[in-house]
């Protein structure tokens, strides 16, 4: 079974995928992001068959209806995933069942290419302060829109192209050999982690310490609820009830004391 | 590195001592809000760091409407420093409402400062940002992502099994135009809205009041965030003849939700007596972190 495409091929399927996963092209990437249909349809069109990698894309999209990410990261990235299973299973004939057997790992295996681009951004977003410091809009622009758009498709070009051009079983392989590996375990325990940096961040910044109890109720509520799954909007409203009763309250005291 | 952008860092968590007076600002138009609301809109997530998350982009929507309000090189400066910390919501409904109230706070600032008037406080615009930044995503994550892509995802499925391309190229059509259409007006009304609080609030001395309220939210919500988005958990298990210890269940049988917490409070008070040196904090944090986890202590 012959699974390589051309070169070219390869290569226009990559930058499409970095298009995407670089986020560049504003929200509107979002569905492109969430949903493999867009990739599929330009795979479709770059191979000469939109109306198999349609049919191909479909059957996957059934896998990942109702994906959300909460805080920005996705469980999966179907785009991903499409950009490698739909090709591979246009060129061996497969069934979209097959097809989706593909997807899955490759997909998952994405998930942490985008993470892995969050904290190359963390690391070379950082002129940025020195440019705000110095008021300069032109150099803040070039350190929020250019870098991370270079870091991404110097990430997803070459990636997906060696993928794309050599062929999915070696993903799909590497997936399985690295996926309880060390590295892998890096990753996630430094991504799961930095959120503590931006969280302490706000708290110094919004400088209150005598409101500090505040911060340790909400902390505690949320662990000691993490089972029941309360929406964000509930633990909101508690919150203004809180910031209502506080400024009430201590206003009376202050009413009481002249 | 940049051991100078840290020590400036710190001035922020100041309050405004100082009144002096800056250039007239520029008015406001529906083609600022536009520019700013686009900014956001384009930005979004092609800045995501682990450390600010969008904040780069709200920054990068504001850029053009700050260079109008503030003439003056230091209030530019500052107002560029406090949009470029933390911040997290959602695209739509947060962003474009929040894009909108900040602007009016921005513009209500900037004409005080101007006029030689008490100016709404960096603390003010900082902590109405992250009291309402989570409460709306919440909201937009649910209604965007969450349903309405789906549903119209949902509608077009039988174009592409049949193999048309409009099955994918409908969705994205619709979803996209929707909701950057309606991102445009939460930006306006977000505008209007921020523009009579911010009339209120200067007229009616209730500032230090609100503003503490606002800090009660602001600190309850990172609460919230700590305790949702920090995931810090020990892998470490040894035995002792026999008996295996497994660190995390005796850590939670202790206090569950111990080691993210602590996280926040070591980095916390790390600021408060170094002083908000963020690269700083971001390197000793990641050092950690990455060696405590190559030992799969955590």
């Amino acid at each position: 079974m012959h699974v390589t495409l051309s070169a070219w091929q390869a290569l226009l399927i990559a930058i499409w995928v970095a298009l995407v996963e670089s986020r560049i092209l504003g929200t509107m990437t979002l569905t492109m992001r969430f949903s493999p249909l867009m990739t599929g349809m330009v795979v479709g069109f770059v191979m000469g068959d939109i109306r198999q990698a349609m049919i191909v894309t479909a059957a996957i999209q059934l896998v990942y209806m109702g994906f959300v990410a909460p805080g920005g990261a996705l469980p999966a990235e179907p785009a991903i995933g499409a950009a490698i299973a739909v090709p591979v299973a246009l060129l061996g004939h497969m069934s979209p069942q097959g097809a989706i057997a593909i997807a899955v790992p490759v997909a998952l295996l994405g998930s942490y290419l985008y993470q892995f681009r969050f904290f190359l951004n963390t690391f070379a977003l950082k002129p940025m302060d020195k440019y705000a410091q110095e008021a300069n809009a032109r150099g803040l622009k070039f350190a929020i829109i250019v870098i991370p758009t270079l870091i991404s498709f110097l990430l997803f070009i070459p990636l997906m192209f060696i993928a794309l051009y050599f062929g999915a079983p070696v993903i799909s392989g590497l997936v399985a050999q690295i996926e309880h590996g060390t590295l892998i375990h890096i990753l996630n325990s430094v991504g799961g982690g930095l959120a503590a940096l931006g969280i302490a961040i706000i708290m110094q910044v919004i400088g209150k310490k005598r409101l500090l109890p505040f911060f340790f109720l909400a902390y505690f509520m949320s662990v000691a609820f993490a089972k029941l799954k309360i929406n964000m909007t509930i633990y909101a409203i508690f919150g203004v009830i809180f910031a209502i009763l506080y400024v009430m309250l201590n206003n009376k005291n202050s009413e009481t004391n002249h | 590195m940049s051991a100078t952008a840290d020590t400036d860092n710190s001035e922020l968590t100041g309050t405004d001592t100082s009144v002096a007076r800056i250039p007239q600002p520029d008015p406001i138009t529906n083609k600022d809000l536009m520019k700013s609301w686009f900014g956001w809109w384009w930005a979004n997530e092609v800045s995501h760091t682990f450390d600010r998350m969008l904040a780069p982009a709200f920054c990068f929507g504001l850029i053009p409407t700050l260079q109008k309000l503030y003439k003056d090189h230091d209030e530019l400066a500052k107002a560029f420093q406090r949009h470029l910390l933390f911040f997290n919501t959602q695209a739509t409904w947060g962003g474009g409402t929040l894009t909108g109230i900040t602007i009016s706070l921005e513009e209500a600032r900037a004409k005080a400062l101007a006029n030689g008037e008490e100016p709404i406080s960096e603390d003010m615009i900082n902590n109405t940002k992250v009291g309402l930044m989570g409460p709306l995503a919440g909201i937009g994550d649910s209604i965007d992502s969450g349903t309405l892509q789906y549903i119209f995802i949902a509608i077009f499925l039988p174009f592409a099994k049949q193999g048309s391309f409009l099955g994918a190229l409908l969705p994205f059509i619709c979803f996209a135009g929707l909701t950057f259409t309606y991102g445009y007006y939460f930006t306006k009304m977000g505008y209007a809205l921020g523009r009579s609080a911010a009339k209120e609030i200067m007229a009616g001395g209730r500032m230090a009041g609100i503003i503490d309220g606002l800090g009660v939210l602001g600190l309850y919500m990172m609460g919230i965030l700590a305790g949702q988005y920090i995931n810090i958990k020990s892998y470490l298990k040894f035995s002792i003849s026999g008996k295996v210890f497994d660190i995390n269940a005796i850590l939670n049988q202790i206090l569950p939700g111990l080691l993210p917490l602590l996280a926040v409070v070591l980095l916390y008070w790390y600021f408060q007596k170094q002083g908000l040196k963020i690269t700083r904090g971001l390197i000793y944090l990641t050092l950690v972190l990455i060696v405590l986890s190559a030992f799969y202590i955590i």
